[in-house]
């Protein structure tokens, strides 16, 4: 009884924010490297590496890893299924914010908002402290064709 | 800064763990990965990423667009604040002939204890989309000359740059238009007033100088980029027109690469790793640099000869970058500035000679000086770009 009650709950409240899971599914950064799955874990929106273009390391021969992470007990897990995007909350207005993006090219963790342009393309805003010391990505959404 | 740390110390992940699954546990059915943000997941929770390869975009039309940067390279700057300093060198002025007189020589030789002097400059991205990028920025140069005697200066160009100094302030703009994911065109233009100016007796803006290069390139892979394009440059003091090669370059172990935008610079770069990297290379620096002073006690007036010094250099240097914190980094560079050029054209009302090298005009310089080649240094603080 209990369990319905929540899921009854729960239902509502996925059917009260349609809106924002709009972000969910699956995009491709402008450069084509990567494609980043984008979930809701609680309230808020995550995004994890599903595929790499080049997935192995040519100079290891292995998969790739999070090498550049300063952090030395983290420079050995795999790239795909790395979460670099994290935390990220519904505004309104089509926006996600308060999350962050890593960039495993360089190690560094940038403050990030999400604009969604429309339903299939999403501006995402990395930047360093205030929005104007940033730069701007677009993704694409991708689907099965 | 807003500057979040992206692992959660131990405790916290975990009382976050706990909070989570106290609050959503139905919603675990919904959702295919775990309650718990971490970075990466568990084997519990991995799926299959070969379901990824084969899907296509959403959009009917939609183009993948080459990105302005490659792997390895070093990161761009979004603002500077450095100090340059030159160690002692000597300079032999040219006699010089005063416009529309027979005036006496007044060759002047003197010993420089060091020039040396604050750089600021700023790039901030203004528009940034996929198929455009658009950055504008400003810059400001000063280069004070500390004379050994100053007052046994008797040529009117060193006493003025004993008292004066020379300045550049100017503004820039680069445009990088990808034409698809391998082809991509890139602008850059400047606008610089450069002179021995002082703030408050500034120079008329019709000195302007007006800098720009045009490239036409490809992106070939992940490590590699190159383009051969024209420039409009005073890099070597006078104005000139040239051609350019642009080429960068990662090698497959992340380890060695170049940087390179021929003539204007070239450098080899080690990366020690994604913080840490050293460059040897070279640099050509210069400007025309307007000679506006009237504040000379005998009551010559400088700025009534229209006279500007063309001052270009080579600086052969190692460079180490490296992140201070996050993205605070510091560049030390350390080299051997050679004189290419340091003399003196008349330009009357601020209209250009175009020499090419001497094949389009051989007007002759009204002072031909000579500099000899000091060890220098630069520091720099610098915000680095996402």
């Amino acid at each position: 009884m209990l369990l319905v009650l929540l899921a009854g709950v729960l239902t509502a409240f996925v059917q009260q924010n349609p809106e924002s899971d709009r972000l969910m599914g699956v995009w491709e950064p402008s450069n084509g490297r990567a494609r980043v799955k984008i979930e809701k874990i609680g309230a808020k929106y995550y995004g994890k590496f599903v595929w790499l273009k080049e997935p192995i390391d040519p100079a290891t021969g292995q998969p790739k890893t999070d090498k550049n992470n300063p952090d030395p007990s983290m420079k050995n897990v795999p790239l795909k299924g790395y979460r670099m995007l994290k935390d990220f909350v519904y505004k309104g207005n089509n926006e996600w914010a308060d999350g962050t993006i890593y960039d495993p090219l360089n190690g560094s963790t940038y403050s990030c908002t999400i604009k969604m342009t429309n339903a299939n393309t999403l501006d995402i805003r990395g930047y360093i402290g205030v929005s104007a010391l940033g730069r701007t990505d677009v993704w694409k959404r991708m689907v099965v064709k | 800064m807003q500057i979040r740390n992206f692992i959660a110390p131990g405790w916290i992940a975990g009382l976050a763990v706990g909070i989570f699954c106290a609050t959503t546990t139905s919603l675990q059915a919904q959702t295919e990965t775990p309650q718990t943000p971490q970075d990466t997941l568990t084997s519990a929770e991995e799926e299959d990423y070969s379901q990824y390869d084969n899907i296509g975009f959403a959009a009917e039309g939609a183009k993948r667009y080459c990105s302005p940067k490659i792997e390895g390279l070093s990161p761009a700057k979004l603002i500077s604040i450095g100090y340059d300093y030159q160690m002692g060198y000597a300079m032999k002025a040219d006699t010089f002939r005063r416009l529309g007189s027979a005036a006496p020589p007044m060759p002047d030789s003197a010993r420089i204890l060091t020039s040396n002097g604050m750089r600021f400059g700023c790039n901030i991205p203004v528009i940034s989309r996929t198929d455009l990028v658009w950055q504008m920025g400003a810059n400001y140069w000063e280069q004070r000359y500390k004379f050994e005697d100053p007052s046994a200066l008797k040529n009117p160009m060193l006493t003025s740059l004993s008292e004066n100094g020379l300045r550049t302030m100017g503004i820039n703009t680069t445009l990088f238009k990808p034409l698809n994911d391998v082809k991509f065109l890139l602008f850059q233009g400047s606008a610089d007033l450069s002179g021995d100016y002082q703030f408050g007796k500034f120079m008329p803006l019709k000195y302007t100088k007006y800098s720009a290069a045009l490239i036409y390139g490809k992106r070939t892979s992940e490590k590699k980029q190159w383009g051969v394009g024209v420039a409009r440059t005073y890099r070597v003091g006078e104005l000139n027109y040239i051609p350019i090669i642009f080429y960068n370059s990662t090698d497959v172990a992340n380890k060695w690469g170049t940087e390179i935008l021929f003539p204007a610079r070239a450098h080899v770069r080690r990366t020690i790793n994604s913080r840490n990297m050293l460059f040897a290379g070279y640099e050509l620096e210069g400007q025309s640099y307007r000679l506006w002073r009237s504040n000379d006690p005998t009551g010559f007036n400088l700025r009534n000869e229209d006279v500007e010094i063309r001052r270009g250099e080579i600086r052969l240097r190692a460079v180490y970058e490296f992140s201070l914190k996050d993205f605070i980094w510091m560049s030390i560079q350390a080299g051997y500035r050679i004189n290419y050029r340091y003399d003196v054209d008349r330009l009357g009302n601020g209209k250009e000679i175009y020499r090419a090298f001497g094949l389009a005009s051989d007007a002759p310089y009204v002072m031909v000086n000579q500099l000899t080649n000091p060890l220098y240094f630069n520091i720099s603080l610098n915000l680095v770009s996402p």
